[in-house]
């Protein structure tokens, strides 16, 4: 099929054998590639009882249609369970990696078993090799890449673990092609687990197209609308995602002090456009990406990418630090262990407020920044107190007999919205299948920057369904696999004209917004048979009873119960959040 | 509220670039776009007229020009001339801004007889009379509606998106009612989201004045999968000119003028209960 290779092969760390897949043509039509085939695939081979990081537990490499082909499509996503959450999981990430993969000929890699020793996979077009590993386990995350390109060549692509895998943090994450990182779940550690330490790919097999043409206008016309979208086209190339913070700030709604507050008065001091006037060296773009939001920073030790907006809010605003240079270091040296930083951060926060309660026996303060980069480093390394961080915020404050101070979703850490101040978002942080994260749903979209309209932020009318809209999308769009921010300028018709073009496929939009709706519903069976329900679809109680006293979110709460009733109700689930057995049979699965 | 298919849509939409940094290159792409999306003018600067022309050639997408523009402060004889020019060039409609300035004052005859020069110089050409709404009160928005009609104009329009605010709905309506069903109604300025656009639209508008038409076009594409509340109306204050008002854009009589109005509205008290 055109867009496609052809081949997914399994490898079997157990065993060391290698198996191609077969893919049927009409699952490949129901759910794509990436997040949508990774899941079928997940679902089919492992269980709800499955151990995240048991040797039985797959863990999931997949490209998409696009892959290689059209702009931001370099990325791939994984899927497996997270030890983190115990959901499915599915991480992103952009870069170069997944690019390299197709071109050496493979659409994904199916990793099952635990080798015995640490290993890495490197992928050619001449297929691939199991390889020792055994002198670059241990190194961080930008020596490994360093070493292994030495050993073959500066051209391939790396993904891979640092020191936080290895350690089987539940929140490790998986960095590719120097900092570019697969981060919220914990797919590290499931890569840990299996002692795989890395994946190299590189290759220049041409990709089929069913319509070389057509593909040429329709990469010119992706450019018009990255370029007119002032999202696209203006704020994310000239300040980053750190744009966001002034933004978000001004709407009262950026977490302060584990979401205390929700202005933060020291902003200025860590905002896309301080960045700009300090650290910032330079912009870096994904695979083929005019966009290039990516920013090339330099503090006076050493030089790196980022920080982005969460991780300037996450080791920022969160602890109510305002020293970037101190950020930076800490988002550098989470991309070298390896570990997600939102979780990092969050959980740190998480413990200030427990010892601002008294009930955490280290002194972690506020504001005071001095240790946070040996904090981060004693997470990776499961050292002293980073033993108990490393557990993420949700066991962290069970621990310490405070679940409530956990900023959390099915025990992924919330991002940087704080929820009072867009009740969609917050609808969308509940329901989210991999927890409380912003990618499933980004409400803000709508809410906060108007794209593709503004709607009332404060207003419950309306939003299950466009939640639900948004998150069927983001499904689609990520089986596609392409970066997000396409979202701010492309609708799911171009999207659907995308994938036609490439794979000669006659889909509507419809049929790619149900291929979205399917995934969606999927993961949710698969978590429903984990034993999450509607107690899982809530927020922390600060957000539902607690309202802010200052800024431009004030006195408000969550409404989230009446949000929840009319999104189970359109979803066609019911009171608890289980998908009918009606809705199944609809969807095809 | 109404719904369009998206080359309905295309066909109210002047795709316009009328920066005063914008070259040959910008406007050359401004025609490939209008060329690829169908949209019925691009609306340049008379400097770009005939470039732009050139580059349409061939195609039913038709060029636009603006005259006394943005202040619409020029005296009456360079605007006839700079119409007539245009339409010489290729233009087959011309955006004119009144004297703004004239119409506060009051002097309605000087202001009518601006436009009949104008819409004479420019035969056959079309001619819209901007009226830069945000400096007029409504009775003044009322009266050079009438005046513009009377001198022949086949469109009014709100903004040149020069001025302290764009285009409002209830701008719009009250364009529309002072018109009529026979003359245009053009919105510009702001319209920036299909939001805007089906806002304008059933407001009574029948041409939209903006440079974000793909935009518009491609978020169009979105809403037939979005539910009834993306397009339902949003709190009236939203998206009303007395609340947009800004002390630091307006001069002090019209600030004082859209407070004033405000401070009367009945929905004042929903929109700060609403958000208290």
């Amino acid at each position: 099929m055109n867009g496609w290779m052809n081949k997914i092969v399994e490898v079997n760390l157990n065993t060391g054998k290698q198996k191609t897949l077969i893919i049927d043509e009409e699952v490949r039509r129901k759910y794509l590639g990436g997040r949508g085939l990774g899941l079928k695939l997940y679902t089919d081979m492992c269980s709800a009882d499955t151990n995240p990081l048991d040797e039985d537990n797959a863990l999931i490499f997949l490209t998409g249609p696009l892959t290689g082909i059209i702009q931001t499509a370099g990325r791939y996503q994984v899927t497996s369970r997270s030890p983190l959450t115990g959901t499915i999981a599915d991480s992103s990430s952009g870069g170069f990696f997944g690019a390299n993969l197709k071109k050496a000929g493979f659409d994904g890699l199916v990793i099952t078993g635990k080798s015995e020793k640490p290993v890495y996979l490197e992928v050619t077009e001449e297929g691939i090799e199991i390889k020792n590993a055994m002198n670059i386990w241990g190194k961080d995350t930008h020596e490994t890449m360093k070493m292994l390109k030495d050993e073959s060549s500066s051209n391939i692509s790396v993904a891979c673990i640092g020191p936080a895998g290895e350690n089987l943090v539940p929140y490790a994450a998986i960095m590719n092609d120097k900092d570019r990182a697969a981060g919220r779940g914990g797919m590290g550690a499931v890569m840990g687990s299996k002692n795989l330490k890395a994946i190299t790919a590189f290759g220049k097999k041409e990709i089929p197209v069913s319509d070389p043409e057509g593909l040429k206008k329709m990469i010119s016309t992706i450019n018009t609308l990255i370029d007119k979208n002032p999202v696209t086209g203006k704020s994310l190339q000239l300040l980053g995602t750190s744009v966001l913070v002034n933004v978000i700030n001004a709407h009262g709604m950026y977490p302060t002090e584990n979401f205390k507050r929700g202005v933060f008065n020291d902003a200025e001091g860590t905002c896309g456009e301080k960045i700009a006037e300090t650290i910032l060296q330079g912009r870096s773009a994904c695979f083929k990406c005019p966009i290039a939001c990516g920013r090339k920073t330099k503090t006076s030790k050493r030089e790196g990418e980022g920080p982005e907006y969460e991780t300037v809010w996450a080791f920022g605003a969160q602890l109510g630090i305002s020293d970037l240079e101190t950020i930076t270091e800490a988002n550098y040296t989470c991309n070298e262990l390896g570990l997600d930083t939102i979780t990092t951060g969050s959980t740190i926060g998480c413990a200030m407020e427990l010892y601002e309660k008294g009930v955490f026996p280290e002194k972690l303060e506020w504001g005071d920044s001095s240790n946070l980069v040996k904090l981060v480093e004693d997470i990776a390394y499961k050292r002293g107190i980073g033993k108990d961080l490393a557990l993420g915020s949700k066991k962290l404050a069970e621990k310490y007999g405070k679940p409530e101070l956990a900023m959390q979703v099915k025990g992924m850490e919330l991002p940087a919205y704080d929820p009072r101040g867009a009740q969609g978002q917050a609808l969308s942080y509940a329901t989210s299948n991999r927890g409380g994260c912003h990618m499933q749903g980004y409400l803000i979209s709508p809410e906060i920057l108007g794209s593709p309209v503004f709607l009332d932020r404060y207003s419950i009318e309306g939003k299950a369904e466009i939640v639900a809209l948004f998150q069927d999308i983001s499904a689609a769009v990520d089986s596609l696999v392409l970066c997000r921010f396409l979202q701010f300028a492309i609708s799911i018709d171009t999207f659907k004209d995308m994938l036609n073009i490439v794979t000669g496929l006659n889909f509507t939009e419809d049929e790619l917004l149900k291929v979205g709706t399917r995934i969606y519903n999927l993961e949710r069976k698969f978590n429903s048979e984990a034993g999450f329900s509607r107690k899982d679809d809530m927020l922390p109680p600060r957000f539902l009873e607690e309202v802010l006293t200052e800024g431009a979110s004030r006195n408000r709460v969550v409404q989230l119960d009446e949000m929840l009733d009319r999104y189970y109700k359109l979803r066609g689930w019911d009171k608890n959040g289980i998908p009918s057995e009606e809705i199944m049979k609809e969807l095809g699965i | 509220m109404k719904n369009f298919d998206v080359s309905t849509l295309a066909k109210m939409i002047d795709h316009t670039e009328l920066k005063s940094n914008s070259g040959e290159k910008k406007i050359k792409n401004l025609c490939e776009e209008a060329k690829q999306y169908e949209f019925i003018s691009v609306c340049v600067n008379p400097a770009n007229v005939e470039f732009a022309k050139k580059q349409l050639e061939g195609s039913d997408v038709i060029v636009c020009s603006v005259v006394g523009f943005p202040l619409g402060m020029n005296t009456t004889e360079i605007k006839a001339l700079e119409a007539k020019k245009a339409v010489e060039q290729g233009a087959t409609e011309i955006d004119m801004v009144i004297n703004v300035g004239a119409m506060r004052d009051g002097k309605h005859d000087y202001i009518r007889e601006d436009i009949k020069q104008v819409v004479q110089a420019s035969a056959p050409a079309h001619v819209k009379v901007i009226l830069e709404t945000c400096y007029l009160t409504d009775k003044e928005i009322i009266k050079a509606c009438e005046l513009s009609v009377e001198a022949g104009a086949h469109f009014v329009k709100t903004s040149t998106g020069f001025g302290a605010f764009g285009s409002f709905e209830h701008h719009v309506r009250l364009m529309r009612e002072t018109v009529g069903p026979d003359i245009g109604v053009k919105a510009s300025g702001g319209v920036s989201n299909f939001k805007d656009a089906m806002r304008m639209i059933n407001a009574g508008a029948t041409r939209l004045g903006t440079s974000a038409g793909i935009l518009i076009l491609e978020g169009a594409k979105l809403f037939k999968f979005a539910p009834a509340a993306w397009l339902e109306p949003e709190i009236p204050c939203h998206t009303c000119p007395a609340r947009s008002a800004s002390m630091a854009k307006l001069p002090k009589a019209l600030y004082q003028y859209y407070t004033n109005m405000c401070l009367k509205c009945d929905h004042r008290e929903k929109y700060n209960k609403f958000y208290e």
